[in-house]
């Protein structure tokens, strides 16, 4: 024989039926009240579900966020070492071979440039012509000019429009 | 490390070395030179031939004489001298020395006619040639070279 509690609960989840249900029903003192107070129990049951379940996830997210973690501090073990490893670049024999190697790169640019800048300094060094002139009455139709062969490094006055002369004057 | 102190010493030796050639006397050689173009040229005069190829090249005759010259030892920069042939004479006055070579004033003669004057400053390394009339079927080059 159930008692009026089990027959409210099993009416409130709603498992009377048939003439169980009639009875029940009838028995109670305001129906009104008591489908109020169904309907209020049922909303509980489902705001206690969805809590029930929002905690299920939480604990789930706090379980993979614990994994997350896990899995991060094992990967965090290699990362650690990673700085020491970068720390321990800058050894001796390395900051020898790099000191060479910034010594050599500084040659190479310096050779460069100093072959760059040999020409102008060697041009100081071919004879010059600072100056020529011919006679305008002799010569009223004389230009000069300056070539400098690279090759013998010979620097040539080169004269057009002097007066020509016989054979005779290449006598010596 | 050691190649510092070895980079000096070079560095000194031939500071020095280039000091005294310097200071030493050097001779400097004028000729007046006949370019022709001949079926048999001539060998080439030895003062020319550290020139050869370029006086080829740059004139375009094949045989080149001598038809006056004169070697002159500079000591003080300052000396004079004459390269004369029969119609021409090439005056040579140095006006002082640098380190680039001798301040020379040259002056080229046709008996008495001043036909071509100029200053250059020579330098030990490399010749001047100066193109001068054109005589016959030739040219008339003056030359210059420190000896």
């Amino acid at each position: 024989m159930k008692t009026f509690e089990e027959k409210w609960t099993a009416w409130v989840d709603g498992e009377l039926s048939g003439r169980e249900l009639s009875e029940f029903e009838a028995s109670l003192p305001d129906k009104a009240a008591a489908e109020a107070e169904k309907a209020g129990a049922l909303k509980l049951g489902e705001l206690l579900k969805r809590e029930l379940s929002a905690r299920t996830m939480t604990s789930e997210e706090f379980f993979s966020h614990q994994l997350r973690e896990s899995v991060a501090r094992l990967h965090e073990t290699p990362g650690r070492k990673a700085p020491e490893t970068r720390s321990a670049w800058w050894t001796i024999p390395r900051l020898l071979w790099t000191g060479a190697a910034s010594l050599a790169v500084f040659l190479v640019f310096t050779v460069v440039v100093m072959r760059e800048k040999n020409p102008a300094e060697e041009s100081q060094y071919l004879t010059q012509i600072l100056n020529a002139r011919v006679d305008p009455v002799v010569s009223p139709n004389a230009s000069v000019s300056i070539f400098e062969v690279k090759q013998d490094r010979v620097t040539v006055l080169w004269t057009e429009g002097l007066q020509s002369l016989p054979a005779d004057y290449a006598a010596k | 490390m050691v190649r510092l102190p070895a980079f000096l010493v070079c560095f000194a030796v031939l500071t020095m070395g280039a000091t005294s050639v310097l200071n030493g006397a050097e001779t400097v050689w004028s000729g007046l030179v006949i370019a022709e173009n001949v079926p048999q040229p001539q060998l080439i005069p030895p003062e020319l031939t550290r020139i050869e190829g370029s006086l080829k090249k740059f004139f375009g005759y094949n045989q080149f004489q001598v038809i006056g010259q004169s070697q002159k030892i500079l000591k003080t920069g300052q000396e004079d001298w004459l390269a004369t042939s029969k119609f021409f004479a090439l005056h040579v006055d140095a006006r002082g020395e640098t380190e680039a070579g001798y301040v020379l004033n040259l002056k080229l003669y046709k008996e008495e006619e001043l036909l071509l004057e100029t200053d250059t400053m020579l330098s030990k390394r490399s010749p001047l040639v100066i193109k001068g009339p054109q005589v016959g079927g030739g040219q008339l080059l003056l030359v210059l070279v420190v000896q």
